[in-house]
């Protein structure tokens, strides 16, 4: 509660200062970059134990929390701040992958991705991989035609996981490219040029015995600079606008 | 002042009030540009620069604090409400995508762009400079 007092006293406090001489917008964002960034890594450290909603090691979420899709590829979950327990930030390398369930289908993938995780060889292929609910589906209308890719769970450029069953989802082309790979982007290119980790964990989402996931749970945090550099916690949307899925099979029509 | 900014595909510039991203040939690229010149920045981009060369000048007010002819580094600041001092713009684009939620917002449409140059970065394959002048 008195978090949620101080938010409201400092969005006031910045309305105010937005009214202020040239440059005030710049003021008041100006502010407290770097002084909230601190302030975040601070509140996470103590935090970790009171979080509501922290969910289980696979660090799923409940599907009826999350908005509806409304056109955005991902939404942004509690506040940004990972589900991590303290315990789990290490920056001891090593990469893990969920057995699948009853049906098939994938559960959490987590790594402390480093430069020792990231591959140097390029992807090889993967299509002999069928994940849950895979069909193989054109639309002239998605960018390279096919509404399905297989989609890594931890992507190849950071852990190398290519042709993984455990690792690979039946994900729209949305998901994958609008939604994951700019995550996976910024996470790479940290780890490059700091050396650092990043413990990152991606768990996909299902409802009930749905075949192909309804999106996925992405969560980073770097560890070195307790996640000064990198710290997110974001559900990508498995959709693909113009069509219509059916998540029990994976079958699908173009959107009326 | 002279305005340096560095944006992704969508004129996005930090994600969860970090930065999208950082490359090490970048910041030489920027030291060589601004060499003799002083350079304004705050402490949360500083700490890419050290140890900090002498022009630098580090303040959280940097972009009230340059002077006509020097340079402001600004990652976390949209350049719109300082338009009235901004004299040139150097745009690097790191023509890669990336979260956002924070944009530049600064409309470049009837700057002229006087530069446009390619080079490899260290983490990135192609970082774009783009200098506009009014």
């Amino acid at each position: 509660m008195k978090k949620k007092i101080y938010a409201l006293l400092a969005s006031f406090m910045l309305a105010v200062s937005m009214l202020l001489t040239a440059c005030g917008n710049a003021d008041a964002i100006a502010g407290n970059i770097a002084s909230q960034v601190r302030e975040e890594v601070s509140q996470k450290k103590q935090q970790v134990e009171a979080a509501d909603s922290v969910p289980d090691e696979t660090g799923s979420v409940d599907l009826s929390q999350i908005p509806e899709f409304s056109g955005k590829p991902y939404v942004v979950i509690n506040g940004n701040k990972p589900f991590f327990k303290t315990d789990e930030l290490t920056a001891q390398s090593f990469e893990s992958y969920g057995n699948l369930d009853n049906l098939g289908r994938c559960t959490a993938a987590k790594a402390s991705v480093s430069q020792d995780t990231m591959p140097e060889e390029k992807r090889g292929r993967i299509g002999n991989i069928k994940p849950t609910g895979w069909h193989t589906i054109r639309y002239s209308f998605i960018n390279g035609r096919y509404l399905y890719n297989r989609c890594h769970l931890i992507g190849y450029q950071l852990t190398g996981e290519n042709a993984n069953p455990k690792n690979l989802i039946t994900g729209t082309r949305y998901l994958n490219v609008d939604g994951m790979l700019p995550f996976e982007n910024m996470v790479a290119d940290y780890v490059k040029e700091t050396g650092n980790h990043v413990l990152y964990r991606v768990t996909p989402v299902f409802k009930g015995n749905e075949l192909v996931a309804r999106g996925v749970l992405m969560e980073a945090e770097s560890v070195e600079d307790h996640g000064e550099g990198i710290m997110f916690n974001v559900y990508c949307y498995n959709n693909q606008p113009g069509v219509d899925i059916d998540y029990a099979t994976g079958e699908s029509q173009a959107a009326r | 002042m002279i305005w340096i900014s560095i944006v992704d595909n969508s004129m996005g510039m930090l994600f969860n009030h970090r930065r999208q991203s950082r490359d090490r040939v970048l910041v030489q690229r920027i030291l060589e540009i601004t060499r003799g010149h002083a350079l304004w920045m705050n402490a949360y981009t500083a700490s890419l620069f050290e140890p900090l060369s002498p022009g630098i000048h580090v303040d959280e007010r940097f972009y009230e604090r340059a002077a006509s002819g020097e340079f402001v580094l600004a990652e976390t600041i949209p350049p719109g409400a300082c338009e009235k001092e901004i004299e040139k713009v150097i745009l690097y684009h790191w023509n890669r995508d990336y979260p956002a939620d924070t944009y530049f917002d600064l409309d470049l449409t009837d700057w002229k762009i006087t530069r446009t140059e390619e080079f490899p970065g260290f983490s990135h394959d192609k970082i774009t400079e783009e200098v506009y002048c009014r």
